[in-house]
C-alpha cells in the first residue's frame, strides 16, 4: 500500500464547502437550543421568583413589614426579567451547541470536533466533518431538543405556586400588628400638628421676651424632631417626658408663691375703703397696669387733700397688703415703699413709690406671661401624650395583661380660668416592687411632672388623673430628684429634715 | 523475514534467529533507515489509507480472536497499543495464552518474532547481542583470518516477548530500556538501529514474587499499556477446548506486513483531536497527581507519585486507535475514559497507605473518571 496518494490528497482537499454546510446544518439546531434556552431560563426566572416571593411573604409573617408584598412581587419581576434578558443576550454559541447536541445524541464528540475544524482541510478533518454531518442527519432538532420543561422543574415550580398562593390566601397575623402602627402613626401625626399649634401661638406672644420664647421654641422643636422618628409609643413618650423635664426648667420656681402673693395682697388692697386703694388692688389682681397706673396717679392726687391720720390708716393698709405679699419681694418692697409714701405724704416720695410699684407689677406681669407660655407648651406635650397613652391603651384593649392602676395624688397646683390644674401630681402607682431595678428598666407611672388632667379640684384636692406609661427608671428619678431638690430649696424645711430628704433620693439613686 | 523458525539456546533460554535470519536482518535494519525516512514527511492520510485501517485492523482483531479464545478485551488493548507504536507489559498468571497470543500477532502481521525467557542469570548480551571472533576468507592470502563480528541478540526483531520479565536482574532489564525508547541498541563503541517496526510485549506474573525484581518506575513508564490478562470465563473456556484440543490447529492467516503496520501506524496519528477533549485528557493525568488542586481526595491519600507525560502520550495516541477502530475520524471524552485504565495503572505509584489499605491503581483510575470534569 503506498503510504502517500497525492492524487487522493487533492480530490478531498478541493471539497471546502464541507466547513459552510456543516454551520447551516448547526444553525436549526442552535436555533432550536436558543428558543429552549429562553423559555427554560424564564422558567428558571419564575420559579426563583415565587421563591422568593413566599421567602419574603413568609418573613412579612413574623416581622411587621407593611411594604414587605410590594417588595416581594418587585423582586420576582426584576428576577423574571433579569432570567429573560440574560436567556435573550447570551445566545448559544456553535460550540456550545455541537458539545450540547453530541451529549443529547451520543455522538462522541464528533460536532465538537468538526466545529472546531470546520476550516481543516486535511483529508481526515474532511471526512470527519461529513461523518459528523451525516450523524447530525439522522436527527431532527424538534424531536432531540424538547421545549417541554422536564418533571423536576414542573414539580419544583407546582410546588412553588401552591406555596404563593396559601401564603396569599391565609390571613397574615402582622397585619394587626401594622393596623395598630397605622393608628398610631395617625395620632401622632395628629399630635405633632397641635404641638405645632401650639408652638405657632407662643411664638406669637407678645408678652415674654423674644428669649425666652426662643427658649421655648428650641425644646418644642427638638421634641417635634423626635417625636417624628419615634417608631413605638415608648419612644414617643419619652420624648415628650424629656421636653417636659426641660420646659419645666424654664419654670420660675417660686412662680407660683408670687402669685399667690401677689393674689393676696391685691385682694387685700380690694378691701380698703379707699376707692383708689381698692381699684389698685383689682388692677394688681388682673394684670392690668393701665389701671394700676390710673389708680395709683388718682391715689396720689388724693394724698394731697388728706389728713396725716387719713394717710396713716391708708399706709397701713398699704402696710398690710405688703405683708400678705412677703413671698413676693419686690412686690412686697414696692408696697413698703409706698405705704410710707403714704405716711410721709411727700409728693416725690409717692411718686416714685407709684413708679416702684407700676415697675413690679409689670415684671411680675412679664414673669406670669412666661410661665403661663411654659405652661401652655407643657400642657400641650401632656395633652399629646395622654392622647398617644389612649390610644395605645385602646389599641391593646382587652390584650393588655399589665395591671395599670390608675395614680393619684395631691395637687397643690395653680388653677387657672380654664380650669386645667397643674404641678406635682399623681405620684405613686408603682408596680415596680423591685429594689434592684436596673437603669434600663420601665417603670410604671401614672404621673409625670405636671402631668394629670383637670379633674383636680380648684382647692387642689384629692384628683385622679390618667393611668400613666411605662417610663425608663433613670428618667423618672432623675426628675423626681430634681422636684425634690427644688421643693426643698424653696420651702421653709428644717435643713436637718432637707438633708433627710436629699439622703433619701440619693440612696434611691445609688440604687439604679 | 518471512522465515519465522526459531531455536532456543540450552544455556540462555534465549531463542535466537539462525544465520539466514541474521542477515535478513541485516536487509531489515537497512530498510529501517529508508522507513524512519519517510516518517519524517508529514502526509496527510487520505479516505483509502482510513478504510485500509480500518479493514486490517478489524481482520487482525478478527485472526487473533478466534485464535485466542476469551480474551477480547486484551486483544483490543493489544492492538491499540500496537496501533499507537508502543509496548506492552502483559499481567496474568501463566497459561491464560499470553504467549499464544503474541505469537499470533506475529503471525498475523508477518513480522519476525523472538521469545526470551527471562531469567535471573539472563545477562544483558543474551538479549542485545555480543561481538564474537569469527573466520573469514582472505583474498589476498587465499585462506582464513579471525575477525570481530557482531553477532545481533534476540531484540533485534519486530515483535519481542520478554517473558517474565521481572524474575530478570536490574541489569538485564535495563538492556530492553534503550530499545524500548530509542529503537537502538549500543553494543561495544557501535550503536545499531532495530527494526521497524519493532514492539516489546513483556509478561509478569503477579504471583510468585519471591525471588523476582520488580521492574523499576523508570522502566514501567516506557510501555504504553500494561494489560491485565483475566481468567476466561466458562463460556470461553469451553471454546479453548473445542478450539485448542481438538484435531484441528487453527493457525492465523497474514493480513498485513510490517511496513503496512508502519503505514498505518502513521494514519492514526493524523486522527483529529479537539481542544476539550485534550484539555479533558490533561485533567485526567493531574488528576492521579496527589499534589494537584482537582486531585481527589483518594489520590491524595493514597498515591505517592502520578503519572508522567508520557501517560498523557499514551492517552491520546491510543485514544486515536481507538476512535478508528470504532470507526470514527475523532477523539472523544470515551475514548480517553477507556484507555485510561491501560494507560495509567502502571504509571500510578501507591504509597505505603495505598498498599497497606489494599488501594489498586484501577480503583483510583475510576475515582479519577468519576471526579473529573469532562467539561
Amino acid at each position: 500500500m503506498a503510504i502517500n496518494a497525492p492524487s487522493r490528497h487533492a480530490a478531498i482537499a478541493h471539497d471546502d464547502t464541507d466547513g459552510e454546510r456543516f454551520i447551516e446544518t448547526l444553525h436549526p439546531w442552535r436555533r432550536r437550543l436558543w428558543v429552549q434556552q429562553i423559555l427554560s431560563w424564564t422558567e428558571y426566572g419564575v420559579t426563583i421568583g415565587i421563591i422568593c416571593v413566599c421567602f419574603l411573604l413568609l418573613i412579612s409573617r413574623f416581622i411587621p413589614w407593611a411594604t414587605a408584598s410590594y417588595w416581594a412581587f418587585g423582586i420576582a419581576i426584576v428576577i423574571l426579567l433579569c432570567a429573560m434578558g440574560a436567556a435573550l443576550w447570551y445566545h448559544p454559541s456553535f460550540a456550545r451547541s455541537a458539545h450540547y447536541i453530541d451529549t443529547q445524541l451520543l455522538l462522541h464528540d464528533r460536532l465538537s470536533t468538526a466545529w472546531e475544524l470546520r476550516d481543516n482541510s486535511a483529508p481526515i478533518s474532511v471526512l470527519q466533518r461529513r461523518d459528523a454531518l451525516r450523524q447530525l442527519r439522522k436527527h431532527s432538532p424538534s424531536a432531540t431538543i424538547s421545549l417541554w420543561p422536564g418533571r423536576i422543574r414542573l414539580f419544583t415550580f407546582g410546588i412553588a405556586a401552591i406555596a404563593l398562593v396559601l401564603l396569599l390566601l391565609i390571613p397574615n397575623p402582622m397585619n394587626a400588628v401594622l393596623q395598630q402602627q397605622a393608628v398610631f402613626q395617625a395620632r401622632l401625626n395628629r399630635q405633632i400638628a397641635a404641638i405645632n399649634q401650639a408652638r405657632t401661638v407662643i411664638d406669637n406672644q407678645a408678652a415674654i421676651s423674644a428669649q425666652e420664647r426662643a427658649l421655648i421654641d428650641k425644646i418644642l422643636r427638638e421634641a417635634l424632631a423626635r417625636l417624628q422618628q419615634s417608631s413605638s409609643e415608648e419612644q414617643a413618650q419619652q420624648s415628650l417626658a424629656q421636653a417636659q423635664s426641660k420646659l419645666s426648667q424654664l419654670r420660675d420656681p417660686q412662680a407660683s408663691q408670687k402669685a399667690q402673693a401677689r393674689a393676696n395682697a391685691s385682694s387685700s388692697l380690694q378691701n380698703s375703703s379707699n376707692a383708689n386703694v381698692s381699684n389698685t388692688g383689682k388692677a394688681l389682681a388682673t394684670g392690668d397696669n393701665k389701671a394700676l397706673a390710673s389708680s395709683l396717679q388718682n391715689l396720689a392726687s388724693q394724698l394731697k387733700n388728706m389728713t396725716p391720720a387719713q394717710r396713716a390708716q391708708l399706709a397701713q393698709q398699704i402696710e398690710r397688703a405688703a405683708n400678705q405679699a412677703q413671698n413676693n419681694s419686690q412686690l412686697s418692697s414696692a408696697l413698703h415703699q409706698l405705704a410710707k409714701a403714704v405716711a410721709d405724704g411727700k409728693p416725690a416720695e409717692v411718686s416714685d413709690a407709684t413708679k416702684t410699684l407700676e415697675s413690679a407689677a409689670a415684671q411680675d406681669s412679664a414673669n406670669q406671661a412666661t410661665t403661663d407660655s411654659i405652661d401652655q407648651a407643657s400642657q400641650s406635650l401632656q395633652n399629646a401624650a395622654n392622647a398617644i397613652a389612649a390610644t395605645t391603651d385602646s389599641s391593646n384593649g382587652q390584650n393588655s395583661s399589665q395591671s395599670q392602676t390608675p395614680g393619684q395624688g395631691q395637687s397643690p397646683g395653680q388653677t387657672k380660668a380654664s380650669g386645667q390644674g397643674q404641678g406635682i401630681s399623681g405620684q405613686g402607682g408603682q408596680n415596680n416592687t423591685n429594689n434592684n431595678a436596673g437603669k434600663n428598666e420601665q417603670v410604671f407611672v401614672p404621673g409625670q411632672v405636671g402631668s394629670g388632667t383637670s379633674n383636680i379640684s380648684v382647692d387642689g384636692s384629692t384628683g385622679t388623673v390618667q393611668s400613666g406609661k411605662p417610663v425608663p427608671y433613670s428618667q423618672v428619678i432623675a426628675q423626681y430628684s430634681q422636684m425634690a431638690h427644688d421643693a426643698i430649696n424653696n420651702s421653709n424645711i428644717p435643713p436637718d429634715l432637707k438633708n433627710l430628704i436629699q439622703d433619701y433620693f440619693n440612696s434611691l439613686e445609688g440604687r439604679q | 523475514m518471512a522465515n519465522k523458525r526459531e531455536s532456543t539456546s540450552p544455556q540462555t533460554g534465549v531463542e535466537t534467529a539462525n544465520e539466514a535470519q541474521r542477515e535478513d536482518l541485516n536487509t531489515q535494519i537497512g530498510n529501517d533507515v529508508a522507513i524512519s525516512d519517510i516518517q519524517v514527511e508529514t502526509e496527510q492520510p487520505g479516505e483509502a489509507d482510513i478504510e485500509t485501517f480500518m479493514h486490517i485492523a478489524q481482520q487482525l482483531e478478527d485472526e487473533l480472536c478466534s485464535i485466542v479464545v476469551g480474551q477480547e478485551r486484551v486483544i483490543r488493548e493489544l492492538l491499540l497499543s500496537l496501533f499507537a507504536g508502543g509496548h506492552v507489559l502483559l499481567e496474568g498468571v501463566p497459561g491464560l495464552g499470553k504467549t499464544l497470543l503474541v505469537r499470533t500477532l506475529s503471525d498475523a502481521l508477518d513480522l519476525k518474532f523472538a521469545r526470551i525467557q527471562f531469567t535471573p542469570d539472563l545477562m544483558p548480551a543474551d538479549i542485545v547481542g555480543t561481538t564474537i571472533v569469527t573466520e573469514q576468507s582472505d583474498h589476498n592470502t587465499a585462506g582464513n583470518r579471525r575477525v570481530f563480528s557482531f553477532q545481533p541478540g534476540p531484540i533485534f526483531a519486530n515483535i519481542v516477548l520478554a517473558d517474565e520479565v521481572n524474575r530478570a536482574t536490574p541489569k538485564t532489564q535495563s538492556a530492553l530500556l534503550e530499545g524500548m525508547q530509542e529503537h537502538t541498541v549500543s553494543v561495544g563503541d557501535a550503536t545499531r538501529p532495530l527494526p521497524r517496526p519493532f514492539f516489546v510485549l513483556a509478561t509478569q506474573n503477579p504471583l510468585e514474587m519471591e525471588g523476582t525484581y520488580p521492574l523499576p518506575e523508570a522502566q514501567l513508564d516506557r510501555f504504553l499499556f500494561k494489560v491485565l490478562v483475566r481468567f476466561p470465563k466458562a463460556q470461553d473456556l469451553m471454546r479453548i477446548i473445542d478450539t485448542t484440543v481438538g484435531s484441528q490447529t487453527l493457525q492465523a492467516k497474514q493480513v498485513a506486513s510490517g511496513e503496512q503496520l508502519m503505514h498505518l501506524i502513521q494514519t492514526a496519528r493524523a486522527v483529529p483531536v479537539a481542544t476539550h477533549v485534550k484539555e479533558y485528557a490533561v485533567r485526567l493525568l493531574l488528576a492521579t497527581h496527589p499534589d494537584q488542586e482537582d486531585a481527589p481526595d483518594s489520590v491524595r491519600k493514597y498515591v505517592r507519585y502520578g503519572a508522567s507525560p508520557r501517560g498523557l502520550q499514551a492517552l491520546i495516541m491510543t485514544s486515536k486507535v481507538r476512535a478508528l477502530l470504532e470507526g470514527r475520524y475523532n477523539v472523544s471524552l470515551e475514548d480517553l475514559q477507556n484507555v485510561a485504565f491501560p494507560s495509567l495503572r502502571h504509571r500510578i505509584i501507591l504509597n505505603f497507605d495505598g498498599l497497606a489499605d489494599g488501594v489498586t491503581p484501577e480503583d483510583l483510575i475510576e475515582t479519577i473518571i468519576e471526579e473529573t470534569s469532562t467539561s
